[in-house]
């Protein structure tokens, strides 16, 4: 008895120490990111642009280009994987994630209504202030509304495959609504639309960001509070509701949630690959754990962390080159994605 | 309506079933039946004939489609969520499947209902965690994955579960269903044990009249057009059971409240000796078909005895010795 109680402490205390270990990956990455960039520049003026007054080049660059586009990629991990780790939660399914069931498509389809739908003079300079929020708004209701579709098909099938073909379909059928978007939409409009979905952390302007960070930090604060809800929830409707949960006030606001985690980040990065199924997978390893109440906290250093390297890896530290960070995502992502398929096979269970 | 204090339980016509979208789908005629504080009751009836439901409604899980259901008293309809979830506890047949849960995490989840908003375990919902994990000896596994365990030690981790949702009553839908032999004799051992010693009332549904019948207290048996309770003893002496059993192939003995297949006898034959040998001699003569004879006839058979160690069948025409049980029933099968 003795030995066992000691062994929970010792648990205890190795959870204690990966977030203390995350905490600190994530500060090294958000000031390698900071460092690396395709103009090199020494650490000392690096550290020179952030604390003094220089008003050089290099200030430019770290305070209006590098410095913003770290806090972009950190605030995208952290409300892409968030979302991730509620969606496979909510649809007990292993493979959900914004991207793979069409989330982010779903929010690109409320883009494109902005964009080349609505008004004809738009620009993306004129998409500031309350253009911001009207793009991002049309965003979330792009997302939920494939999110409630998704919910609808799920609970008529029950094969996780089944659900992740069709939310390729899914996909599939709201590219070919945007393509003929495309199609009718004059030239302006068109540049406009294909800029934004070639997806990047670096193009968003200081009113962007602002409401990038607002809406990821509701997002951030009601998973937090959904945390109960998804622990029961890990039982499955029956048992949920046989302790006492409402499934539907618990349903709603955790769609909620994801629809603005996911949607914002597309709204102004485009759609970002395979890092919201990816990084709860880890983060599961890594804690040994289904507690949301671990997991949730876990997940966004852990989402943070993973897309602050990705933005790093896509710098090509040494280089002047470039890489288009989806490319990153996709690669860090892809195996993790292949290994839970695979072990999935073996123990069939959801998670 | 007149309650009895200890009744923690009651329905009354409560009508079941399904809506499918403006029709009511009535399972059964109106039920009645009532449960007291730490009684052990078994709800028994044929496959399909809608004990899941049953169950479902009184969990909350299912609207009644008429009747009233009381807990303690107090109509259901006027119970909150949360203040259901503090009085019954539910286990279904459905398997959970998470991985990395630990059994510590699952049976914490009892505690939803009794913990703040984040669901925070407090000092005295891990005592009562830990109790939960003592009554059902699961204490050593808490931090096992769920998903490691057997069948058995999985159903005894969601036992532990109820308990420690701590409610008065727990229902159970089919507990034993996946188990063994051994793992069914485990749970409902621990059924009668939370039930009789624990102040616990659980209703289960199941398919071991056997079991049933010498476990629990009172049985809520569901016939096409009724639902009759009593304790068991009761009901078999009404013979209740009789009309569970539409087949002509299957017999309940209303005397030992056992199952034994109805075939055409081949003959009779009388058996010598007593105990432990007559009996299963007795057993493997009735399942080649033969009846027991009560008069000293032919062909007999003489069960070995300390002298002998061999079984003697003695017909007309020949005395043969058998050294086995299984030599002996083939020998008969043979000559029929």
């Amino acid at each position: 008895m003795q030995k066992e109680f000691s062994s929970d402490l010792k648990s205890r205390r190795n959870t204690r120490l990966i977030f203390s270990s995350l905490v600190l990956l994530v500060a090294i990455f958000l000031i390698l990111d900071i460092f690396f960039g395709s103009v090199s520049i020494k650490a000392s003026d690096v550290i020179k642009a952030i604390f003094t007054n220089a008003d050089n080049n290099f200030e430019i660059i770290i305070l209006k280009f590098r410095l913003p586009k770290a806090i972009t990629a950190l605030t995208v991990g952290v409300a892409l994987s968030l979302s991730g780790l509620q969606m496979q939660t909510v649809f007990r399914n292993p493979m959900a994630g914004p991207y793979v069931l069409g989330i982010s498509s779903g929010a690109s389809l409320g883009v494109a209504f902005v964009i080349l739908g609505f008004s004809s003079n738009i620009t993306t300079v004129s998409l500031n202030g309350l253009g911001n929020w009207i793009l991002v708004a049309a965003s979330w209701i792009g997302a939920g509304a494939v999110m409630l579709l998704i919910m609808v098909i799920s609970s008529k099938v029950k094969d996780i495959m089944t659900i992740l073909i069709l939310g390729i379909m899914l996909s599939s059928g709201i590219s070919a609504i945007v393509t003929i978007m495309q199609y009718f939409s004059n030239e302006t409009l068109l540049k406009a639309y294909v800029i934004w979905t070639m997806g990047s952390l670096g193009n968003l302007t200081a009113s962007q960001l602002n409401v990038l960070l607002i809406s990821v930090l509701a997002g951030v604060i009601m998973s937090l509070f959904s945390s109960k809800m998804l622990n029961a929830l890990l039982l499955g409707e029956n048992y949920a509701s046989s302790i006492g949960l409402n499934v539907r006030i618990a349903r709603a606001v955790i769609f909620t949630c994801t629809s603005i985690l996911a949607g914002s980040v597309t709204a102004f990065c485009g759609p970002i690959g395979f890092i919201g199924i990816a990084v709860p997978h880890i983060v599961r390893i890594l804690f040994k754990t289904s507690d949301h109440k671990i997991l949730i906290p876990g997940t966004i250093l852990m989402g943070g962390a993973v897309m602050l390297i990705s933005d790093i890896i896509s710098q090509l530290p040494g280089s002047e080159s470039v890489l288009p960070v989806n490319a990153v995502t996709s690669l860090i992502g892809i195996p993790v994605v292949i290994w839970v398929i695979l072990r999935n096979r073996k123990y069939s269970g959801p998670f | 309506m007149k309650m009895n204090p200890n009744e923690i339980l009651s329905l009354d016509s409560l009508k079941i079933g399904y809506v499918s979208g403006k029709n009511k789908n009535i399972l059964l005629p109106p039920l009645t039946a009532s449960a007291k504080r730490g009684e052990l009751i078994a709800v028994i009836g044929r496959n399909g004939i809608g004990k899941s439901t049953l169950l479902r409604t009184l969990t909350g899980l299912q609207q009644p489609l008429g009747g009233e259901i009381f807990y303690s008293g107090k109509n259901i309809r006027e119970y909150s969520k949360m203040e259901l979830a503090q009085k019954a506890g539910y286990i279904s047949t459905e398997i959970i499947k998470v991985s990395n849960m630990s059994v510590y995490d699952l049976v914490a989840l009892g505690r939803f209902p009794h913990t703040n908003w984040i669901g925070k375990i407090e000092k005295k919902d891990h005592e009562v965690i830990l109790d939960a994990l003592a009554k059902t000896s699961m204490t050593s596994f808490r931090r096992k994955f769920v998903s490691e365990l057997s069948d058995g030690e999985r159903q005894k981790t969601m036992i532990a579960r109820i308990l420690a949702q701590d409610t008065g009553i727990m229902i159970m839908d089919e507990p034993t269903a996946f188990l063994d032999v051994a793992g069914k004799y485990e749970i409902f051992h621990l059924l009668h044990t939370l039930s009789n010693n624990g102040d616990k009332t659980i209703v289960f549904s199941t398919h071991d009249l056997q079991m049933a019948i010498s476990q629990s207290d009172k049985i809520w048996l569901i016939l096409d057009n009724k639902l009759i309770e009593g304790a068991p003893e009761d009901l078999m002496i009404s013979g209740a059971f009789d009309h569970l059993f539409d087949s002509s192939n299957v017999m309940f003995n209303s005397e030992d409240g056992t199952f034994s297949f109805r075939s055409e006898t081949k003959g009779s034959i009388y058996i010598e000796g007593n105990g432990n040998k007559r009996h299963w001699t007795e057993k493997a003569i009735n399942r080649a078909g033969f009846a027991v004879s009560k008069e000293k006839t032919l062909p007999c058979i003489i069960i070995p005895s300390d002298n002998t160690k061999s079984w003697q069948l003695s017909t007309q025409s020949s005395i043969q010795e058998f050294f086995s049980i299984y030599e002996l029933i083939s020998s008969l099968s043979e000559k029929v």
